[in-house]
């Protein structure tokens, strides 16, 4: 069992990994600044949180290229400018409506991609909606979980180009959790964290 | 002597405190490059809610002295350390419904002089975005707004015993608040005046 997080320190990141409710699932901290003194290969996962500053990251591209290189699974979830300091990530921006709820019967328009996934023996569909982001352009053979209403890709696993893998989403959980506002995001987080120490808290084999 | 804002976030600071930075009257100084010498020439700082709680500790020899000598802070977010000796950590409200977020102007401040408070509490008709639960105030410190009918102290100012004052807003950062009055630059204009000494408490 070894999952590493990256915490940024800001309120949300304290209140959602030093909390009681999801601690367990994070076996070790490191500051972003503490990257270099920590051997990233003792890890089967290192999970990179909603609103990480991007320039605290940029530093590690080659230290998190080469975790990837040897197998690694990196977890990264949205508003960090991921594709700023991890490979093969092309994001596009769009603006957040958080609003749409107010209309009666409105759709945000996300839907589960790949029902079949292990992950949705754990979330519902209503479990990954709450606002959008932006979506990406994953490379060919990334596997895509959920979309959003145009049928761009928000949430999926590219085991395709490292050695290691990544599960990549524009989702940004940590940040509303933490801020204990919006009640779908701990559900998706109540869904997510047992499934990535149950099928991700390993090495990858190919 | 100067008001130094810091900068935590990824991208551009808000609209505001970069108007105001081009006047001369903020500095804006990235959390990650922060030095000592940049609180020392300061009146007064304001942090954010993205604001790195656990880096920020590794300054408090330096923004202690800057309360020491009379500065002011104006904290927004959730506190989750004891920056200095008498804070607490921030309590949210629990299963919070639409009377849950109800404010309520406890006491007259000059930060929001004019402004009605329950003209911050909705956002294109929702409630929550002001804020959702407090920082407990310390002993001694001034309730300016209270949230609920129980009006928990979401907005305070202390006057630190061992000198200067901390203003605390436990929600979305306060300038990014002005609800559908359009208030929020004028809020923003007022946390920096505030900062500066140049507003009361």
């Amino acid at each position: 069992m070894s999952i590493l997080v990256v915490h940024p320190g800001a309120y949300y990141h304290i209140e959602s990994f030093e909390s009681a409710r999801y601690a367990s699932y994070f076996d070790a901290r490191v500051r972003p600044e503490d990257l270099p003194e920590t051997d990233l290969s003792l890890y089967n996962v290192v999970l990179i949180p909603c609103r990480t500053a991007a320039d605290r990251m940029q530093p590690h591209i080659a230290k998190l290229q080469a975790y990837l290189d040897g197998g690694g699974t990196i977890v990264a979830t949205g508003e960090s400018e991921s594709q700023l300091f991890l490979p093969s990530i092309t994001f596009t921006p769009q603006p957040t409506n958080f609003w749409w709820w107010l209309t009666p019967g409105a759709d945000l328009g996300v839907r589960i991609a790949a029902p079949d996934h292990a992950l949705f023996a754990h979330l519902s569909q209503r479990d990954i909606t709450w606002h959008l982001h932006g979506w990406f352009d994953p490379p060919a053979g990334a596997e895509v979980l959920a979309v959003n209403g145009e049928g761009k890709p928000i949430l999926y696993v590219d085991d395709v180009s490292t050695a290691g893998r990544m599960v990549i989403t524009s989702l940004d959980p940590f940040f509303h959790h933490g801020s204990h506002f919006m009640p779908a995001t701990t559900r998706f987080l109540d869904g997510f964290l047992p499934w990535m120490r149950s099928e991700l808290d390993q090495k990858v084999h190919k | 002597m100067t008001v130094l804002l810091i900068h935590s976030h990824y991208g551009q600071p808000p609209e505001g405190y970069v108007a105001a930075a081009a006047a001369g009257r903020l500095a804006i100084v990235r959390e990650r490059d922060l030095t000592a010498t940049d609180f020392a020439g300061a009146a007064g700082l304001i942090t954010t809610t993205h604001l790195d709680q656990i880096g920020f500790l590794a300054h408090a020899d330096a923004y202690t002295a800057l309360l020491d000598r009379g500065g002011r802070w104006f904290f927004n977010g959730h506190m989750m350390r004891e920056f200095v000796e008498g804070l607490d950590r921030y309590v949210p409200l629990i299963a919070p419904r639409r009377a849950d977020y109800v404010l309520t102007r406890i006491h007259d401040h000059p930060i929001f002089g004019g402004i009605d408070q329950r003209s911050l509490e909705e956002n294109k008709g929702v409630a929550g975005f002001y804020g959702r639960g407090h920082n407990p105030p310390p002993v001694g410190a001034i309730a300016v707004n209270g949230i609920g009918p129980e009006r928990r102290p979401i907005d305070w100012d202390w006057a630190r015993p061992e000198g200067g004052h901390v203003f605390s807003h436990a929600g979305n950062d306060l300038g990014g608040m002005g609800g559908e009055t359009g208030n929020g630059a004028l809020l923003t204009q007022r946390i920096i005046a505030w900062c500066a000494g140049e507003l009361g408490t």
